[in-house]
């Protein structure tokens, strides 16, 4: 018995290092790429770490491209986004979980159709109308179009979050003499703060990574965002300059582990509670 | 309570003024031209903003802006821009696409504004990319993408092999020839780890499109003024000379299947093939800027079937129908594309100028890198049949790439693939039709 135990143990144990090397293996290639120098990428026999290191790449790409703009770019619109969408999903959730009403089931139907619409399909009248209030090549207009692409989803997920809480929590509190600012911002926001923390990362890991929106709403150079400045490491007919990529790559994923780092505790009660009381 | 509300109140307004200052002012006096270049190595693009910078310091009241695109979203990019009227004032593109363009009604027609001097200069085969029958000039042309074929002279030399010269060229029987004679199991465990050839056959269409006219073929055939596909026996010659060296001679390494040509070269580096066949003339940048310092390689002039001739395309500058500054656009123009400035241009991106006078520029008869044979073969590019098909380039991805994908990887016969190239192409032209589009 005391065999087969720590067999199983073990049989477990080496998947999940077997799955972390699978997970590990691109982002291990990605920084190796960028230490080698470019005629050891390009050499007939390709090894996993670098045999010499070099940082010409991560110069390349600090003296060259707009990197750290972009980035910075990136950033703003990602928060600014993310606490748009939390301060309007967090009362929204609230609202239509406490009070019922009868377009409640409409208004989640209408988020999950909305999510079916391809960019593609909206990306011309959304532009048009941009240009109408004249926020086309603005980073007010690009954080705009992401909030309104997060916000349903998030509402969603709020949503869910909200409707698992009992309402005798908040009874209780106004039985005590607690008034309703009081309810919701002692009693319910810390019962919501994993869920707010996912949904937040949720929605800048959404604006972080979006690329379309910001290629075709952002003419200027100086307002392009990270992914953008990324695309431009490649070229025609599958070519790229691999060395820079993958060491502008390699900055570009900092401020993201970072967050993740930050905040994954939020993360991951978020996500647990969610998949036990939705 | 209200301490909540206010800290609620405080953040939203913090937000709004956040945006407010941090708007850009779009109310410029002066609006410079916007220049959406495709340019994305380092050289190059280094080039095009010292082009720039140049013509704004010369010219004061025109200023223009250096916007850098990127190949694979310029598609999207320049749609969305055609459709909302949001357009870049001059961009820079490739002939097969802009054509396309130009029968959707998206281009200014450039003629009218063409110097008798950039005319003249620039070759009737670059100008046949761009000029529409009722001579419509929808692109200037700068760049001729043009096919090559590289060779490691080392392993040439160690085998025994004699390049062929311009003078002396090879017959495709010569390449295969060759290709059998250096296809070798070097270590002697049973598996070849020397092929004679390599091709980059992932998105074949457009060499064996290019490659078909050397061949007698042109796949695009004109009945009244519309276009059909047709696999006649000259096209089937070339897929069956392809399909011999990847299966009966093996002379084509397997690895070609599912390959671009750039993703070939470390393999042409390391030995695995002793040429690369059909990769872009640019492929000479990544040799000489990735090459190990030991490694000597050579350009052959084109391989010769029925005749040496092989089509061509070129990268353009075009001016959107919305711009609103046509004019100061083709000035912009005129000066980026200068003969001196256009040798610029081809240096940094290995590519054939599209202007006479370059041609005969010492830097463009350079044995070093291969500039002589590269160029000398510009006496041999035409324009293929399909120029000006409409649906062309959907042609391209949606039947001609995936068919041939299957018939390079052995799962169909020659006579199936183009039966399936007929009957789809078809399908997609005559949709085209419909919509009356002409070039």
């Amino acid at each position: 018995m005391k065999n087969s135990i720590s067999f199983s143990k073990i049989a477990i144990h080496g998947l999940i290092i077997l799955f972390i090397i699978f997970l590990l293996f691109p982002l291990l290639w990605v920084v190796a790429s960028s230490l080698k120098s470019t005629q050891e990428i390009y050499s007939g026999a390709p090894t996993i770490l670098p045999q010499h290191i070099s940082f010409d790449h991560y110069l390349s790409v600090i003296n060259g491209q707009q990197i750290f703009r972009s980035m910075w770019n990136s950033i703003v619109v990602g928060v600014v986004s993310t606490i748009i969408v939390i301060l309007i999903a967090v009362p929204s959730a609230y609202a239509m979980v406490r009070y019922k009403s009868k377009v409640n089931n409409a208004i989640l139907g209408w988020i999950l159709v909305s999510q079916i619409f391809p960019v593609i399909l909206v990306m011309i009248p959304l532009y048009v109308l941009l240009r109408y209030i004249g926020l086309t090549d603005s980073l007010t207009g690009l954080t705009l179009i992401y909030v309104v692409w997060s916000l349903p989803f998030v509402l969603w997920i709020m949503h869910g979050y909200v409707k698992s809480i009992p309402i005798e929590l908040e009874e209780a509190a106004v039985l005590d003499g607690a008034s309703r600012s009081q309810v919701i911002f002692k009693v319910l926001m810390p019962l919501l703060l994993p869920a707010i923390g996912a949904s937040a990362l949720f929605a800048f890991i959404s604006a972080w990574n979006e690329f379309f929106f910001a290629l075709v709403l952002m003419k200027s150079p100086t307002l392009a965002t990270l992914q953008v400045e990324l695309a431009r490491y490649t070229g025609m007919e599958g070519q790229a300059r691999t060395g820079p990529l993958a060491a502008a790559s390699v900055i570009a994923t900092i401020p993201s582990i970072l967050l993740f780092i930050f905040m994954r505790k939020w993360l991951t009660k978020g996500l647990i509670s969610g998949a036990l009381k939705g | 309570m209200k301490r909540n509300i206010y800290i609620v109140l405080i953040l939203l307004v913090g937000t709004i003024l956040f945006f407010l200052l941090t708007r850009k002012n779009n109310n410029h006096q002066n609006i410079p031209l916007r220049f959406v270049s495709l340019a994305w190595q380092e050289g190059t693009i280094a080039t095009n903003k010292s082009i720039v910078n140049e013509w704004n310091a010369a010219h004061p009241d025109i200023q223009v802006e250096y916007i850098q695109g990127t190949w694979n979203s310029a598609h999207d990019y320049l749609i969305t821009a055609f459709e909302t009227g949001d357009v870049p004032d001059i961009f820079h593109y490739e002939s097969s696409v802009i054509i396309d363009y130009a029968m959707r009604g998206y281009l200014t027609d450039l003629s009218p504004y063409i110097s008798s001097e950039m005319k003249n200069d620039i070759l009737d085969v670059a100008w046949a990319t761009v000029t529409r029958p009722n001579g419509e000039v929808d692109g200037i042309p700068f760049l001729i993408e043009s096919l090559v074929v590289l060779y490691n002279k080392s392993l040439f030399k160690k085998e025994g092999i004699i390049p062929p010269t311009i003078e002396y060229p090879w017959t495709w029987d010569d390449l295969q020839s060759a290709a059998r004679k250096m296809t070798k199991d070097t270590n002697g465990d049973g598996v070849i780890d020397q092929y004679g050839a390599g091709l980059g056959l992932r998105n074949s269409a457009n060499i064996i499109m290019n490659t078909s006219i050397s061949f007698g073929g042109s796949f695009f055939k004109k009945e009244g003024n519309h276009f059909v596909v047709k696999v006649n026996d000259e096209e089937k010659k070339l897929l069956q000379t392809i399909v011999d060296m990847l299966y009966k001679d093996k002379s084509v390494s397997p690895a070609s299947i599912g390959e671009t040509g750039a993703g070939m070269i470390p393999g042409l580096f390391s030995g695995r093939y002793a040429m690369l066949v059909g990769i872009g003339s640019w492929g000479r940048q990544q040799l000489v800027e990735n090459a190990p310092k030991e490694f000597q390689w050579g350009v052959m002039p084109p391989i010769k079937a029925k005749t040496q001739t092989y089509g061509a395309s070129t990268q353009t500058l075009s001016i959107p129908k919305k711009s609103k500054r046509a004019k100061e656009a083709m000035m912009f123009i005129d000066f980026m594309l200068s003969s001196k400035n256009t040798a610029r241009l081809a240096l940094n991106d290995w590519m054939i100028p599209a202007r006479i006078s370059c041609l005969s520029m010492p830097e463009f008869k350079d044995k070093i890198g291969g500039w002589d044979i590269t160029c000398s073969a510009v006496s041999t590019l035409s324009i293929g049949s399909w120029l000006g098909a409409p649906g062309y380039v959907e042609w391209k991805s949606r039947v001609a790439n995936p068919v041939l994908q299957e018939l390079f990887a052995g799962r169909m016969s020659i006579d199936d693939a183009a039966r399936r190239i007929e009957h789809e192409s078809n399908i997609v032209l005559s949709r085209y039709k419909k919509r009356g589009e002409v070039w």
